[in-house]
Order: C-alpha cells, then sequence, then structure tokens
C-alpha cells in the first residue's frame, strides 16, 4: 500500500498541466545560464544595478557591524576520542600526598577535564585525616604559574635534557667531591636512589659523594635533645588529642610547628567541651595561631622560656638545674599550669618550638616527669620530617664559601641563598663550583647554578612518602607535565646511570617507586595504595628508655630579643609568588601582602610609634638590626606580644634581585604595574629575615637579640580588619567557661534575646526574639532541603585554610595589595578576629553594662583573649539584601539559599549596604582582564585560568557577589543521589569551608533532615545565631566559644544573671 | 475716608508700569549678554566638562575609581543625590504649595527656583544612574516587558520606589515649569526682532495668543498641576528617605526619616534659592522684584525648616539611647564622637545653630548675612547626608568589617562637576529665559491706583 502511495509537489503537478510537463524535467527554472545572463551587454546599463549595490553594500556593512558587535567568540575544542575516565563536566578525584620539606598531608586532587583545579584533605586514609594548611589547597595554583621553569638550563640558556644530562654526568664523574644539598628527603625511592649514587660513587669507604639534608626552618634540636636523653636523633609522634592538658612553649603547633596538619586535627577533637576538654597553655612572644587558641597564654621572652620550663618542672617535683624564674606576664599561666599537669599527669604533652637544645632538654625532662612518653608521645611512630643537622649544614657551607667544598654541588628542594644567615655570601661562592639545582623558578639559588633541572610540580610527577614512620604515602601525578620538566628522581637515576630520559611520559619514576615499594611493604599491594595513596608499614616498638641529660647554652637574654616565625600562608617562603596565599589575612594581624615588625602596642605608644592605620594612615616604620645587618619595616601593633621583644615572620623579601620567582611575588603600584626599585628591578614584598638567625652551639635559633631604631616615614598597611574588639556585643561573639557551661543551664552563657509581648490575659510577658516575626515565614521549614551551617567558635583554630578552599573553589579573584588596603578584598569567607579588652569579662561580655567606655573598649588588653570567627552569607531567610534590590537579582531559593543572579545584578550596592554581617562584596573592576591586576590575578593570563573552577562563574565588573554555600556542590551532589533514586545522605554534601576545615568546626546539611548532623548541632546548648534580634532568621549557627579557664568575672556576670532569671520565672 | 492696613510691604518696589516689568525680564534676553556671563559661563562649562569626563572614565573603568570599599558601598555618590534631590524641592514648593496658599510673593521667584529644581534634579538622577555597577543594564530597574521570561522587577526595594518618584517629580515639575513659561514665552515672541530667535520663541510658546480663554485655561492647568505637584513635594523626599528608613543598618533604620528628610530638603532647597536669587537680582537688576521682603520670607521658611531638621536631630539623639537598642545607641554615640565627628559637628553647626540667627529681624533682612547663611545651609546639608549615609555604614553591627571612607579624586570631580553642569544650565536659563514669570508677576502689580494714591494729587485732597 505504501508503495503505491503518491507524493506530488504542486496541483500543477497532480493535473499534468501542458506548463509542468514542458519544465519537468529542467531542474532550474530560468533558461538563461550564469554565463549568459553575466555577457549581457545591457547589464550595465540598466539603471538600477549601482543602487542595488549601494544596498547590498551598505546592508553588508550594517551586518557586518552589527555582528562585529558581538562578544569575541572563544573556540572550546571538543575531545575527539573522550579519554578513559574523564567525563566532561564531572570531575575525577585522585588521592595523593603533598610534602614540600616543610608541610605535608594525605590530600585528594580534583581534576576537571583533566585540569587539576582543587586540593583537599583526604579525611578517609593517611595519618593527616584530612588535615591541611593554607599552602597546601594553595599549591594548586603554582602548577599554572606563567614563570615556571619550561626546561632544563645550562648557563641561563634553554638546552635540551640530553645535553644537561651528558655535561652533568660527565662533571659528577670527573669531580672530587660531589654534594647533594636537599631538604629533608622523606620519599623512600629517592633515598633509594640517593643510596644507589652514593654506592656508585664512593664504592667501598670512599667520600666522594655525600648527602646533606637542610631544612629552611630547623628543628634538629629537637634530634640532638633525644640523642641526649634518649640515644636515638628522633622526633618522636605527638598525640595532642590524648592530651588533657597541653603545655607549648613557643611551639606554633596548629599553623607551622612540625606537622601541624596532623596536630590541629587531634587539637580539634580535645577542644570540643563535652565530659572532657583539653587545657591549653602557651608561652610565648609573638601571638601565634596557637596562641590565640590557649585557654591561658603567658607572654614571655624566648630568653624566659627555660625559667618557665624550670618552675614548672619544678612545681612538679622535679629538679630543673636551671633557675627557675617566671615573667610577670606569664605568672597566672605558669601557676595555672602546673595545677593542671599535676591534674591530669601522664595525659599532659608539653611542646617547645625553640630550636635550642637545652631547651627542648628541658622539655623532655618536664614529659618524662608527666610520665608522657609512651601516653602521649610516641618514641616508637617517629616523625620523619626535619632530618637536618644543622652543624653538618654549616660545615658544608663554610666549606662551599672558603672554597673547599665540593666541586660539584647538587641542590633540590632548597633554596640556601635565600634561607642561610649568610647566603648571600654563600651565593657568591656558588660561581666557582659547578652547581646543579632541580628549582621550578630561577629562584636565588638556582639562578646562580650552572644548571637548572626543574622537577615536575608536586601535582605533575609520581612520588613517594614516609612522613611517619608507620605509614608509606604515594603522591601520583595528576595531569600530564605542563612543560618540558622531568622528575628529579628520573635525573638523579639518569646521572648515575640506572635509566634513561623518557621523555613527557616517562614512567622511569613511577616504577622505581614501583619497586622501592616492594621492598619496603613486601605484602603491599602497589595498585591499592596507588588508590587509597597510602599504606600502613609494620613497625617495631622502640625501646628506648629516657636519661637525663644537662641543660645548657639555653637562650641569652637580651634587653630587646627578635623573634622569627612563620606565617600561615607564607611560612618560609617557598610559595611567596602564590597570589592566594600572599593575600590570605593572617590569622592574627589579618594584614596581607607584607611582613612586619610585631610590637606590643602598650610599648609602642610609650616610644611614640602610631597604633591604628587604615586606608590612608599607614604605620610608622623602624630598622631593625641584628649583627650588623638590619632591615626596615613597618611596625605593626600586635597585642599579646611579650613586652621586650618583636617578631618578624620569614618567608618574605623573596626575589630581592629581581629573580623571576612569579609575578605576584613583587610589590605592584596603585594603577598596576610591579613598583621598581632603584636598582630597576621590581621590590620584594617585605624583607628577608632569615640573616637574622642566630646560631647557638651548632644549632640555628629564631631568635636572637636585636637593637631597634624609629625609621622616617609611615608605610601603608593593607589589612583586612582595621578594628580588633567587638565592642562587647554579646549578640555577635558569645563565650563561657567549660565551667560554667557544664555546671549551668543555656540561660547562663547562651540566653535567647528576649523582647516584651502581650500574652493571653493581656500581661506583658518576656518571649525569646525568634517568636516575633513581622514576615510570613519563608516556606523552607519541613519542605524539601534547607541547607544550614553551625560554625564552632571552641573549635576553629582560625587557620585560614577554609578562606583558600573557598577562593579555589568559587574562583575569588585576588585583587592585590592596594586594593585590599581600600577595604576591597574579594575572599568570600572571612575569619573575623577579635582581641578582648578591658572593659570586658569575655570577648563579647561587659563587665560593666552602665559603665562600659566604648573608648576603652576599641583597645586590646596588653596580652588578650582572642576569638576567631568565621563570617560568611548567613542566607537568612529574611534576608535584607533580597527585599532591597531593585532588579530582583539576589532571591531565596525554597532549599533557603540566598542566591545571586550575576546576570540580573545592575551594581546598586543596596544589598551589600543592608547586609547586617557585610559579607557581600562587589567586583570593583573587571577583575579578571583589568590593567591593574595583571600580576596578581591568577585569572588574569592563559595558564592561569586553568585553575578557574568550571562549576562557577567567573563574574563580571560591576555586579555583586557572596557566599553561595557552595550551591554547585549542592546541585551535583542532589544529582548524584536522584540518579541513584535516594535521598541526599547527611554528610554527603560538605562546603569546600567545611571539607577543608581541619577540626571540624564549620559542620553543614541538610537542616529539614531532623537526624542531621547540623540539625542536632544547631540544636546544641551552645547554638546561637549572630544577631539574633535584627530578625533576618539565618541559616548559620555559632556555637558559644567555650574556654578552659578559671574566669571570675565572666563568673560572676554569668552565673549572678542566671539566678536573676532564675527568681523571675518563680514569681 | 478709606482706611488701608499698611502692614503689608509691597511685593513690587518702586513706580513700575506693566511695560516697566516687561523691559525689566525681556531686556536681559534681548540685548547682548555681559562679558560677567561668558566668564561665569565659561568656568561652569569647564567645571561641567570635568566631570563629564570623571564620569566617562568612572563607566569606563569601573565603580573602583570611587572611594568605596566592601563595607561603605555608598558615601558621595548617594550623599550628591540626595544632596541634589533636596534642593530640587525648594522649586516645587513654591510654585505648587505656595500657589495653592495664595502666597503671591512667590511670583517673583518661582520661575527661577522651578528651573533650578529641574537642573537640581537632573544633577540628583545623575547619580543614581552613575553609581550603578553596570549602567548599561539600568533600563531593567523599570517595569518593562521582556524577553527573561517573568523577571519582573523588585516592587519590595525603596530604590524602584525612587525610580518612579524621581522620574514622576521631573516631569511633573517640567511640565509646570513649562507651562508657566508659555505666556512670557509669547511676550518675548512678540517682541522677537531677528527671525530666528522669533521662530524659535514662537516654537516654544505654542502659539500662545494672550486670548481670556487662554489665560481661563493657563489658570486652570496651573491650579491642577499644583494640586499634583503638592503631593510629590511631600513624596519625593519621603521616598528617598525610605532608601534608609526600611534598611536593618543602625541610623539608618528610622521612622523619622519622611518629614525629617521632607523639612531638610525644603531647608537646603530655600538656601540654594537665595544663593541664586541674591546673586541674579543683582546681576540682572531685578532689586525691585526681589527684594528684602523676599529674603526675609525665605529667611523664615528657612528658620521653620532649620527647627524641624533641629528637632528631628535632637530626637533620633534621644531615641538611640531612650530605645535601648545597643546598635542605635553606638549609632549615635558614634556619629558625634567617633572618627566622623566632624562631620556631625559641621552639620550640627551649620543646620541647627545657623538658621536660629534667622530669629533676629535685622539678620534675617541682611542680604549679605543670608547669603552667607544660604551657604553655610547648603554645606551643613551635604554632610547631614554625608553623617547618615557614611556614618552609619563605616561601624555598622559587626565591628571587625568596620572601616574609613576616603573619596578618591574622582569622587570630587564627579560632585564639583555637578555644580559645573549645574550652573552651565542655570546660566543658560538665566540667558534666553524669562527669569520672572513676567505676566504672572504684572498682576500683582499695584495698578493705577497705587500710582494715584502716592501721587501729590492724592495727599492734596486728604
Amino acid at each position: 500500500m505504501g508503495l503505491t502511495r503518491k507524493y506530488w509537489k504542486g496541483i500543477e503537478e497532480l493535473k499534468e498541466t501542458p506548463e509542468f510537463l514542458k519544465h519537468k524535467e529542467q531542474e532550474f527554472p530560468s533558461q538563461q545560464t550564469i554565463e549568459q545572463f553575466l555577457a549581457d551587454d545591457n547589464l550595465a546599463e540598466t539603471s538600477t544595478a549601482r543602487r542595488d549595490f549601494l544596498k547590498f553594500l551598505g546592508f553588508s556593512v550594517a551586518a557586518a557591524t552589527l555582528a562585529a558587535c558581538e562578544a569575541p567568540v572563544t573556540k572550546a575544542v571538543p575531545y575527539v576520542v573522550k579519554p578513559e575516565n574523564v567525563t566532561p563536566g564531572m570531575p575525577t578525584w585522585y588521592a595523593s600526598t603533598y610534602y614540600d620539606g616543610n608541610s605535608y598531608a594525605s590530600i585528594l586532587v580534583k581534576t576537571r577535564e583533566g585540569r587539576p583545579i582543587f586540593i583537599k584533605g583526604n579525611h578517609e586514609f593517611g595519618f593527616t585525616k584530612g588535615g591541611t594548611n593554607p599552602q597546601i589547597v594553595a599549591s594548586v595554583l603554582g602548577l599554572y604559574d606563567s614563570e615556571r621553569l619550561t626546561g632544563p638550563k645550562a648557563n641561563k640558556k634553554d638546552v635540551s635534557w640530553s645535553s644537561v644530562d651528558k655535561e652533568i654526568a660527565a662533571a659528577i664523574k670527573s669531580a672530587k667531591k660531589v654534594t647533594l644539598l636537599s631538604n629533608t628527603v622523606i620519599s623512600p625511592s629517592l633515598n633509594r636512589a640517593i643510596a644507589e649514587m652514593t654506592t656508585a660513587l664512593n664504592g667501598e669507604g670512599g667520600s666522594k659523594f655525600e648527602h646533606v639534608q637542610y631544612d629552611a626552618v630547623s628543628y634538629s634540636a629537637i634530634r640532638q635533645a633525644n640523642l641526649k636523653n634518649f640515644g636515638a636523633p628522633i622526633i618522636p609522634g605527638y598525640d595532642f588529642s590524648k592530651a588533657k592538658t597541653i603545655v607549648s612553649l613557643d611551639a606554633d603547633f596548629l599553623s607551622s610547628w612540625l606537622l601541624p596538619t596532623e596536630f590541629a586535627v587531634q587539637y580539634g577533637q580535645t577542644r570540643i567541651p563535652g565530659d572532657y576538654m583539653s587545657k591549653h597553655f602557651q608561652f610565648e612572644s609573638v601571638m601565634t595561631v596557637t596562641g590565640s587558641n590557649a585557654d591561658y597564654r603567658g607572654m614571655a621572652k624566648p630568653s624566659e622560656l627555660a625559667g618557665i620550663l624550670a618552675y614548672l618542672i619544678k612545681g612538679l617535683g622535679g629538679n630543673p638545674g636551671v633557675n627557675a624564674s617566671v615573667p610577670a606576664g606569664s605568672k597566672l599561666a605558669a601557676d595555672e599550669a602546673v595545677k593542671a599537669l599535676k591534674k591530669s599527669g601522664k595525659n599532659s604533652l608539653v611542646v617547645c618550638g625553640l630550636n635550642n637544645v637545652g631547651l627542648q632538654i628541658l622539655t623532655n625532662k618536664l614529659n618524662n616527669l608527666l610520665k608522657a612518653y609512651g601516653n602521649t608521645i610516641d618514641l616508637t611512630n617517629t616523625i620523619e620530617l626535619f632530618k637536618g643537622n644543622d652543624t653538618t649544614v654549616q660545615k658544608l657551607v663554610k666549606d662551599v664559601i672558603s672554597g673547599k667544598g665540593p666541586e660539584v654541588l647538587l641542590m633540590y628542594g632548597v633554596n640556601p641563598v635565600y634561607t642561610l644567615p649568610n647566603g648571600e655570601e654563600f651565593g657568591k661562592a656558588l660561581s666557582k663550583i659547578t652547581t646543579v639545582s632541580f628549582a621550578s623558578h630561577e629562584d636565588e639559588t638556582a639562578s646562580l647554578c650552572k644548571f637548572i633541572c626543574p622537577d615536575h610540580h608536586a601535582l605533575e610527577g609520581w612520588n613517594d612518602y614516609k612522613a611517619k614512620a608507620n605509614q608509606y604515602a604515594i603522591a601520583q601525578p595528576t595531569i600530564r607535565p605542563l612543560h618540558n620538566t622531568a622528575s628529579a628522581l628520573e635525573s638523579l637515576l639518569v646521572w648515575n646511570g640506572k635509566a634513561q630520559r623518557e621523555g613527557k611520559d616517562s614512567a622511569v619514576a613511577y616504577d622505581y617507586i614501583a619497586s622501592t615499594f616492594d621492598v619496603t611493604i613486601p605484602v603491599g599491594d602497589f595498585a591499592f595504595t596507588t588508590h587509597n595513596s597510602c599504606s600502613d608499614v609494620a613497625i617495631v616498638p622502640a625501646t628506648l628508655t629516657y636519661t637525663d641529660a644537662s641543660a645548657s647554652n639555653l637562650p641569652k637574654g637580651n634587653d630587646l630579643e627578635v623573634v622569627l616565625y612563620q606565617k600561615a600562608g607564607i611560612g618560609t617562603g617557598s610559595q611567596a609568588n602564590n597570589p592566594w596565599l600572599q593575600e590570605l589575612p593572617d590569622p592574627i594581624t589579618k594584614v596581607t601582602w607584607d611582613n612586619y615588625i610585631t610590637m606590643n602596642p602598650v610599648t609602642m605608644e610609650k616610644d611614640g610609634y602610631v597604633t591604628t592605620y587604615d586606608q590612608e594612615h599607614g604605620l610608622n616604620t623602624a630598622t631593625v638590626t641584628v649583627n650588623g645587618k638590619s632591615v626596615t619595616l613597618p611596625v605593626y601593633p600586635m597585642p599579646g606580644q611579650a613586652i621586650g621583644t618583636i617578631g618578624i615572620a620569614l618567608g618574605y623579601g623573596r626575589g630581592a634581585n629581581g629573580e623571576k620567582i612569579g609575578k605576584a611575588a613583587y610589590q605592584t603600584k596603585e594603577y598596576g604595574g610591579h613598583d621598581l626599585g632603584e636598582n630597576g628591578k621590581p621590590k620584594a614584598i617585605g624583607a628577608n629575615v632569615f640573616g637574622f638567625v642566630s646560631t647557638n652551639n651548632g644549632t640555628y635559633e629564631y631568635s636572637n637579640g636585636a637593637k631597634i631604631a624609629k625609621a622616617n616615614g609611615t608605610y601603608s598597611i593593607a589589612a583586612t580588619q582595621i578594628h580588633h574588639t567587638v565592642m562587647g556585643r554579646h549578640s555577635i561573639v558569645r563565650e563561657t567557661t567549660l565551667d560554667i557551661f557544664a555546671n549551668r543551664d543555656k540561660e547562663a552563657y547562651n540566653p535567647a534575646h528576649k523582647l516584651e509581648k502581650l500574652n493571653k490575659e493581656g500581661h506583658h510577658e518576656e518571649r525569646p526574639v525568634s517568636e516575633f516575626d513581622l514576615w510570613d515565614a519563608h516556606p523552607v521549614e519541613k519542605i524539601g532541603h534547607r541547607w544550614g551551617m553551625t560554625i564552632d567558635l571552641s573549635s576553629c583554630i582560625g587557620c585560614g585554610t577554609c578562606l583558600i578552599a573557598c577562593q579555589a573553589e568559587n574562583n575569588v579573584p585576588v585583587v592585590g595589595k592596594d586594593e585590599v588596603r581600600r577595604g576591597r578584598e574579594m575572599h568570600w569567607l572571612r575569619i573575623d578576629r577579635y582581641f578582648s579588652t578591658e572593659e570586658e569579662a569575655a570577648i563579647g561580655t561587659k563587665k560593666d553594662k552602665d559603665n562600659f567606655s566604648y573608648d576603652k573598649a576599641e583597645h586590646a588588653a596588653e596580652n588578650p583573649k582572642v576569638v576567631h570567627m568565621p563570617m560568611l552569607c548567613h542566607h537568612c531567610n529574611h534576608a535584607p539584601c533580597e527585599t532591597v534590590c531593585p532588579v530582583a537579582a539576589t532571591t531565596h531559593s525554597n532549599e533557603g539559599l540566598n542566591q545571586m543572579a550575576y546576570n540580573r545584578c545592575i551594581g546598586t550596592r543596596y544589598c551589600a549596604n543592608n547586609c547586617p554581617y557585610k559579607v557581600r562584596r562587589f567586583n570593583w573592576f573587571n577583575y579578571p582582564s583589568y590593567k591593574k591586576f595583571v600580576e596578581v590575578n591568577p585569572a588574569q593570563d592563559d595558564l592561569g585560568r586553568m585553575v578557574l573552577n568550571p562549576d562557577v562563574t567567573v563574574r563580571t565588573r560591576g555586579v555583586m557577589e557572596k557566599c553561595s554555600l557552595c550551591v554547585q556542590r549542592i546541585q551535583s551532589t542532589k544529582l548524584v543521589a536522584k540518579k541513584e533514586a535516594r535521598v541526599v545522605a547527611d554528610g554527603e554534601f560538605a562546603t569546600a569551608c567545611s571539607d577543608a576545615c581541619p577540626t571540624n568546626a564549620i559542620i553543614v546539611g541538610d537542616w529539614n533532615d531532623i537526624k542531621s548532623n547540623i540539625r542536632k548541632s544547631s540544636e546544641d546548648k551552645r547554638a546561637y545565631q549572630a544577631l539574633e534580634e535584627v530578625g533576618v532568621k539565618p541559616n548559620i549557627w555559632y556555637k558559644v566559644k567555650v574556654r578552659n579557664e578559671e574566669n571570675s568575672e565572666l563568673n560572676k556576670l554569668q552565673v549572678a544573671e542566671a539566678k536573676v532569671e532564675h527568681k523571675k520565672s518563680h514569681h | 475716608m478709606q482706611k488701608e492696613a499698611a502692614i503689608r510691604e509691597p511685593l513690587i518696589l518702586g513706580h513700575k508700569t506693566y511695560h516697566d516689568i516687561t523691559e525689566d525680564v525681556c531686556r536681559p534676553i534681548e540685548d547682548k549678554a555681559p562679558k560677567m556671563w561668558y566668564i561665569l559661563f565659561g568656568i561652569a562649562l569647564v567645571i561641567g566638562l570635568y566631570g563629564v569626563g570623571s564620569i566617562c572614565y568612572l563607566l569606563g573603568t569601573g565603580i573602583g575609581v570611587w572611594g568605596l570599599n566592601k563595607t561603605i558601598g555608598w558615601a558621595w555618590d548617594i550623599t550628591n543625590f540626595v544632596w541634589w534631590v533636596g534642593i530640587g524641592h525648594a522649586g516645587t514648593l513654591i510654585s505648587a504649595v505656595l500657589l495653592l496658599f495664595r502666597q503671591k510673593w512667590r511670583m517673583a521667584i518661582n520661575r527661577s527656583a522651578e528651573a533650578m529644581t529641574i537642573f537640581a534634579v537632573f544633577m540628583a538622577g545623575t547619580f543614581p544612574l552613575i553609581h550603578m555597577g553596570r549602567l548599561w543594564v539600568g533600563y531593567w530597574t523599570l517595569p518593562l516587558p521582556n524577553q527573561f521570561g517573568s523577571l519582573w522587577v523588585n516592587f519590595n526595594s525603596p530604590l524602584l520606589w525612587d525610580v518612579f518618584a524621581i522620574s514622576t517629580y521631573l516631569s511633573v515639575s517640567l511640565v509646570f515649569w513649562y507651562i508657566g513659561l508659555i505666556p512670557d514665552f509669547a511676550t518675548i515672541r512678540d517682541r522677537a526682532k531677528k527671525p530666528v530667535a522669533k521662530k524659535m520663541y514662537s516654537i516654544l510658546s505654542f502659539g500662545w495668543s494672550g486670548r481670556a480663554k487662554h489665560w481661563n485655561r493657563f489658570e486652570l492647568v496651573s491650579l491642577v498641576l499644583a494640586g499634583l505637584a503638592t503631593p510629590l513635594v511631600f513624596s519625593v523626599h519621603s521616598i528617598v528617605s525610605f532608601d534608609f528608613a526600611t534598611s536593618v543598618i543602625p541610623g539608618w533604620h528610622t521612622t523619622i526619616f519622611p518629614p525629617y528628610f521632607v523639612a531638610g530638603a525644603v531647608f537646603s532647597g530655600f538656601a540654594m534659592v537665595q544663593t541664586l536669587l541674591l546673586i541674579m537680582r543683582k546681576a540682572m537688576g531685578l532689586e525691585a522684584y526681589i527684594h528684602t521682603k523676599h529674603v526675609e520670607y525665605m529667611n523664615i521658611v528657612i528658620m521653620v525648616t532649620g527647627s524641624i531638621v533641629g528637632t528631628a536631630y535632637i530626637t533620633e539623639l534621644f531615641i538611640s539611647w531612650y530605645s535601648g537598642v545597643e546598635y542605635e545607641a553606638y549609632a549615635f554615640l558614634n556619629r558625634a564622637t567617633g572618627p566622623y565627628w566632624w562631620a556631625y559637628w559641621s552639620m550640627m553647626t551649620c543646620n541647627v545653630i545657623s538658621p536660629q540667627l534667622m530669629w533676629i529681624r535685622k539678620l534675617r533682612r541682611s542680604l549679605l548675612f543670608t547669603f552667607f547663611i544660604s551657604i553655610v545651609v547648603n554645606i551643613g546639608m551635604w554632610f547631614e547626608r554625608y553623617v547618615i549615609i557614611v556614618t552609619s555604614l563605616h561601624r555598622d553591627y559587626i565591628p571587625a568589617a568596620w572601616s574609613m571612607h576616603f573619596p578618591s579624586h574622582i569622587d570630587i570631580a564627579v560632585y564639583i562637576g555637578t555644580i559645573g553642569l549645574f550652573f552651565v544650565f542655570f546660566l543658560l536659563f538665566a540667558r534666553f529665559f524669562p527669569v520672572l514669570a513676567l505676566n504672572e508677576v504684572k498682576t500683582i502689580l499695584k495698578g493705577s491706583g497705587q500710582s494715584y494714591k502716592e501721587s501729590p494729587d492724592y495727599h492734596e485732597h486728604h
């Protein structure tokens, strides 16, 4: 039937008219061919030709112009052949390990379409248990640094690998002495390769090859002290989670000391008040992240720490052998510490951050007295980091300088010209010998080396690590090497004749690591280990016993002592070119893009320094002189700084001679471009103070006697916070003591804000503010999801990891020092830091409500207590920003989110003004393309742009932005659940910040799920909403900060007030 | 014998005839402009163009060229906006409210006051436009049918109310002003000799012939428009004040704002009228029409509204303490004693103390003193808006976010530029438009009867 159906094109065909039949065979109706048409002589004479031409011309020009008005077309090249395991739009996660010589963590790397874009801690595998720090999270940006070396160099010229290999191998062969100067090598494979090289070059009993390990910041005193006390130069494992009393002397174990990624996680477990909460004492000079979290903090000079240790030893009935004396600023803390240590006994842990053998011996003595060994201190599962021996390093440096050193010096993972106290001399001596650097940049050292054989970025190559005795970890590549770099392991193997170069897709390192694995863990499964990133190693329990040793060469006292410390972002300066880290506000000072001299404002006022600063008013500068070397830096008012001490952060002043270490490592001008110094080279940020490091009996000590002189002029400071106290505002910060928390009801320390209301009988009655509402409730309760968050002020340590994680996840632009100074940083999540004042019993609690002096409340106490308060969009259910937007660009989702439609925003900034939390961020300029941001904004160049998260829009100029509660993650979590036909499970969704938090202070989830963690957390006795009385009904709860201290003032208020409340309710 | 109360001073001094009035008003338009006009116009133009250039730079680069920051999202931009809108209040008040109240003295000043209003509203309107991050999509604030699906404006937003309030106010003021100008344009047209000018004025005068019918309609329309404009006098600044009053920011969230803003606006508007007219009467020889009595009347308005403003300030202070709201109390304490104390006390001095001097008859009749005070009041009123906007924002709820505002040179250039542009418009107005509502003024001229009374004949007979 179907085959016989007839189709016709028109009525003519159906009727088969003669006309139709005539033209049927002709495809084109015209009988004239084009040639005929054009050959028509009359064509040129037709009257309309010219006008038609003009019409067409006009139309074409208009059309072309209109077409040209469109945005430029950016081509996206699709996969021609889809790689296995890569689904466009879906992230691929790799378990890996991070180690840079200073920080270590088990990590997960997120890649999108083959690009690593995000690093987070691995919560499931590895002893760091998800703990990271800002530097680790930010390191992904370094991969896309446009100034990374793209291939090997010899004498500053680009060369091929084959030619450098030949020259270096020949040099090694012919040299009498070859030294490898590296950071602490914790890689079993690299150690094996080095051992093979040693065997090959030294033969039997030779000493041609030597491997010297050198850490930018040394911990060799701990190993030296343990050698004396236990006969083994070990760094034991510490377990802060077991410690009921923690005493730290200048050890910033939450941010920079030893292994903070592990310690912060452990510490966090003990800081959630419940049946028990650790009691933390800190004695220090500069206020560190750790000190800011202490329950008791004593101010002490480095030279006074020995006296404090002796006091504690004496208090516990030991014989310190050293004069026990406690400075006034530490008296209370020391007395309380003795009490607490007595009480907790073996569940105590004492750590000392000073690299002084005598102090470490005293610390060991105290730990031994407490019986901490075997309890909180593990002598078996040792920390394998920081094996540098200062004496050996100093000998090598001396030899190189005097010309008696090795003929070939290989330098891996170190930058001695920058980090040595006598780096400059060392650098000058390098020209005399054959030097090889594995550095990724032409840094201070590499730029003086003959050969540079750049190592892969950590995310590009294979590696293996053993940071603690019982764990073997793997680092795996997450991207094919971007440049013509080669694994340092491979280079060593090649030069030792054990392997051949295999180019970009080389398997040399992989094969070698796999074979090392078989040797290290014969029973292990390598494939499984690469999947999880780590594997346990069996260890034999140590049988070390404590022998007493005398503490000598203790730090000498000086009128003014300078303390060199590491900042959370910059550390030892290895990532000084990372704009995320430069713009990370220091956890305590909130200053970005600079180092400075910290000094107690009490001293500053006495000596005539200004103690306040803002956009237009900088700080006075001063010149600090140590051992004839001096630097001039601004003087920052740091409450809590021990009187008689100043602090300066290490890691600044990188690239002071204009070395190409990355665009963001230099000072920029107000309208863009690098600020050039007198030598025509870009000015470094801050000053290098490694030169101030002193040597005490062979160990590097990070404190020294100093002289300070006020210098001329002021220096502008870019800080994200210029007001430092909470002004007694109880609805912002709530604080109590463990005692009150444990023994009193909620009303005592976390009372609901109440208003008066008429009850049914017509009497006035006080009711919680949550019962008052002029508006209809937003329909998010009990229906679908309602995303919420709780932030525990007790366990938040203020480390700043969440901030960097947020920046990486949400493509938050970097704006540079000048813009931060103008108060325009873009961070969606900030951490407000409040100092206590003399007017407050605890932060946020006025001592005397009637005689509260706002004037005095603006000044931090001399040694203040600190609260870190992460602040982000509160996703208010009655959001004040939503009502005021004239174009409804910010609206409420039916899942309780306050969402921004960037496309709709016209930029009136009314929403930002009306936000009580001040968390909205405006795009003042076109950050991805405006010239001013070329130097600092990673999204400005083609390579840097690769780090952008494709799930999050890059915002244009003139629109408002803010925390979205990682809505892209919510959506993907929901999609996964939907595909699997189930509801979203509790804990399945995490924001970048909650994921990054080492202490689990941030909990997120679906508040409508009544069994969820977040719901329980928000209904906790400690939960409160900041600025609840404004009535915006936020979806974020804070939890009262609990300090494990005696606070009679607070006791008086909170306990007394609770009694009053009690009476009222009975009447 | 006929007794006449001699309480009221005459509104037009001297023995002016109808013809004199026509001559006095039309002469400046018909004559060549004096050199001074060119100099002033040149200066105003240069300043105005500098402002326009700065605005272009702002639009090309981003709002970041201003001194705003994450805490202070509005500062000079909205301060200037409110300041100009406030200034723009006097014109309509004079022409509409005073018309309804049959205040004849308004006739001498209403034309230029209305012109001032319109130009001030132009300047005011500039700021909400250029303060937007993305001016090019600013039309989204209009409830236009669009292709974005059901995307509509947010009728909850006071900024949207502003859009309606300001545009309504501008259009009604413009129509009102223009209607008044029609008979005067016709007079100029009839006198014009040059063909171009004649043509221009004949277009502008809409074929006015002066017939009784025309006058009848003219009067009716004026009354209707006055009726329409009167609520606008109160609505515009009330709505502008809602920008602040409906927010949650301490120092902004205040129910007193609408009346306080309206009084402040009239206060500043009259001050600006004083500033302009005191110069203009001298420059254009209008001393007979705008004289001490007018100035005194206006000074009384300034004194009354200034007192209302002062009361409002003190009420605010009292309520901030009495409410017991911590943030509110601090906001006002901070205004008076915080880092912006100088702005607060400038405002207090200029707006509360200076108008009280007008109780002294001698001072309020002194032209020089009036001129001085009019400037002081306008400075004070600028500070009032600055104090409200900046000192409330710079220290609101979260102390960690507290900040300071430092204007950039672009902030200053844009502000000064609008003053320049304002004077460009005003000088053009003074040059080409009848600055006095001459046909209206003629209605209050005491006719031949008065002249007779003052003639020697009259005295002889009595």
